[in-house]
């Protein structure tokens, strides 16, 4: 006989409620790891939308928030508020190699809202380096079609040939765009002429995006559009980092209430062991007859509730791993702040240090709800305990 | 001490030896506090030779339980001193204590007392745990000991599927585990039938004559005491009768 194989039996003679303090302590740490998932799922997903957009600089109007910001990378409808004049004006400064006008607008296809994209062509192709997989690309600036992003073409099982309605007017399709893991599968592009056409607002364009001939010089360009245009100018990194900074605040909430979560599965553990210490008043006042010490008492429940923290955080990253792979998209989907995660769900399990230390936090909350009915058990004066039957 | 027990003591090559496996000495326990305080044990000095088999007999809430429980050091005095097989235990700090009684005593106790979700062996291997013996020895050592009482073939067995008979006999290997030199028991045939308790008087028996044990056993069986060589009679928190005391 030895101190674990002791616990071990304590801990399963009562499989029911060994079941159950488990389960609450994997929930609320699967809770948590399904939220840090999440949330490490898409900064790398914003990460990836950056690299895709194939810019160096945003330009926008000025005043735009950050959501605003956002809904750059994640292809959401935005207000047109850019004269054509300044685009010129900046096509005009030197020092830029391409400068990519962007009209965002939404259509309601199918009874489902899709994005809608007015684009040049040629630049629009040269920036994001697209491929098509069905049909072809725009042969001309002008030509009145339209191209599927990959997954709208899967979602209304649309090939090239098929009509598209925009605003309730059949455009073409003229080809679908091979898979490129970011927001343009989701979306739909026109010649931006068209795009202006459609939705009435002839001469504006949503933002532009803009890359330099020289990334050192990066910062004179921005000066130099500014100067130029009466627009903001954001680099991608400032883009980045200011749609990281509201994911990061939103998923450190998200996180905070989680925690609540594995809070209440301590005070569980603490209750489980609490009632164990009551039951087992009898059995403590046997085991220091025939010489248990303090100490065994105290460290036998203690380690009870650490395996209670062990194996139930266990429970939890494999829970919340599974939650997150099942989730991630749905709140994608449904959280405008969040990027668009439906186009290709990259929620994984954490690393193995992030593991390790979920595991740990998991193992020492448990050792310390477990500290208060250790210490009771191991306070029983023996004939006290005895006497309980 | 008293000078009865002073001439039974001897001093071997500098080592005190002491003829008592136990001493009493002047022992009082109190329970409550002013108006409230009650005397279970008054001012008790008695001596338990080695090798003896003593029964502690008297009606019920007259304090023999609780003398059992000082003499285990599973409760301690409100004044005077026990000296278990030469070590004052009324001056030791808890862990210290602990150590003795996983050392030094075997307990039985009227309800068997065993821990329910632990088969035969393990509850024995408990003890020898507590007495520094672990690992595979530790094991067999535990089936012997079951052995020794009757039951190597339930060594696997929870309590629940022993006869209460049965169930003492672990309880009784269990208290033998680290070799003590006191058996202290409290009513160890009260929840057994006659042929349990006959059993269990000849399993006592052999303990005392042909290994002899020390033993001390409380008890309102007449049977029993009639097995023992000494009987000491409690009332009111003293011993009103018992030859050597």
């Amino acid at each position: 006989m030895n101190l674990p194989t002791l616990v071990w039996r304590n801990l399963v003679r009562r499989r029911g409620r060994f079941a159950f303090t488990l389960a609450g302590t994997a929930i609320g740490v699967a809770a948590f790891v399904a939220l840090l998932t999440i949330g490490q799922g898409l900064t790398r997903d914003v990460h990836r939308q950056a690299q895709g957009l194939g810019a160096d600089l945003v330009v926008t109007p000025k005043g735009w928030c950050a959501y605003e910001q956002i809904s750059v990378l994640t292809g959401e409808q935005l207000p047109e508020a850019i004269p054509e004049a300044d685009v010129a004006k900046i096509v005009a400064v030197p020092g830029l190699k391409a400068v990519v006008p962007h009209l965002n607008e939404q259509t309601a296809f199918r009874n489902r809202p899709v994005p809608v994209i007015g684009v040049v062509p040629a630049e629009m192709r040269a920036l994001r380096g697209w491929t098509v997989s069905e049909g072809r690309y725009f042969a001309s600036a002008d030509e009145a079609g339209v191209v599927l992003g990959s997954a709208i073409a899967q979602q209304f099982a649309l090939k090239p040939g098929d009509a598209f309605t925009v605003r309730g007017r059949p455009v073409p399709v003229l080809g679908v765009l091979r898979e490129t893991g970011t927001k343009d599968d989701i979306a739909t592009f026109v010649p931006l002429a068209l795009a202006q056409q459609l939705y009435g607002v002839e001469g504006k364009v949503s933002f532009l995006t803009v890359r330099v001939a020289d990334l050192s010089q990066i910062e004179q360009a921005k000066l130099a559009i500014e100067e130029a245009a009466n627009v903001s100018v954001v680099s991608d990194r400032q883009l980045v980092s200011s749609i990281l900074s509201i994911v990061g605040a939103v998923g450190s909430a998200m996180q905070a209430v989680a925690a609540v979560g594995v809070l209440a599965a301590a005070f569980g553990i603490l209750n489980t062991l609490l009632t164990a210490v009551y039951e087992r008043r009898r059995e403590i006042g046997i085991l220091q007859a025939i010489g248990g010490t303090r100490r065994i008492l105290f460290a036998a429940f203690i380690l009870e509730s650490m395996l209670y923290g062990l194996l139930g955080g266990a429970g939890g990253v494999a829970l919340g791993g599974v939650a997150a792979r099942l989730l991630g998209p749905y709140f994608a989907a449904n959280n405008g702040v969040m990027v668009a995660l439906q186009a290709a769900p990259t929620a994984v399990l954490p690393d193995v240090s992030t593991i390790f230390a979920i595991l740990l936090s998991s193992t020492i909350v448990a050792i310390v709800a477990g500290l208060y009915p250790a210490a009771r058990a191991a306070q029983l004066s023996p004939v006290e305990a005895m006497r309980h039957v | 001490m008293s000078s009865l027990a002073a001439q039974r003591d001897a001093t071997l090559t500098g080592v005190t030896f002491t003829a008592d496996a136990i001493r009493l000495d002047r022992v009082t326990k109190i329970y409550g506090e002013g108006e409230a305080a009650t005397i279970a044990v008054d001012e008790v000095s008695c001596g338990i030779l080695r090798g003896s088999w003593t029964a502690v007999m008297g009606a019920s809430g007259h304090g023999k339980s609780t003398l059992l429980q000082l003499m285990g050091g599973l409760d301690r005095p409100s004044a005077g001193t026990v000296v278990l097989d030469g070590i004052e235990i009324t001056a030791l700090r808890p862990v210290e204590l602990a150590k003795v009684r996983a050392r030094k005593l075997g307990f039985v106790f009227q309800f068997f007392n065993l821990l329910p979700h632990l088969t035969a062996v393990e509850n024995v291997g408990l003890a020898l745990w507590f007495g520094g013996r672990n690992g595979g020895a530790s094991a067999a050592s535990a089936v012997a000991l079951l052995d020794r009482v009757g039951l190597a073939d339930k060594a696997h067995h929870l309590p629940s599927m022993l006869s209460g008979g049965q169930q003492q006999r672990v309880a009784i290997a269990r208290a033998l585990a680290n070799d003590p030199a006191l058996l202290l028991m409290d009513e160890p045939t009260g929840n057994l039938d006659s042929t349990a308790e006959a059993e269990m008087l000849g399993l006592l028996n052999g303990l005392h004559r042909d290994e002899g044990r020390t033993i001390v056993v409380v008890t309102h069986s007449d049977e029993v005491a009639r097995h023992a060589e000494r009987v000491i009679y409690v009332r009111d928190g003293r011993i009103t009768s018992g030859a050597l005391c």
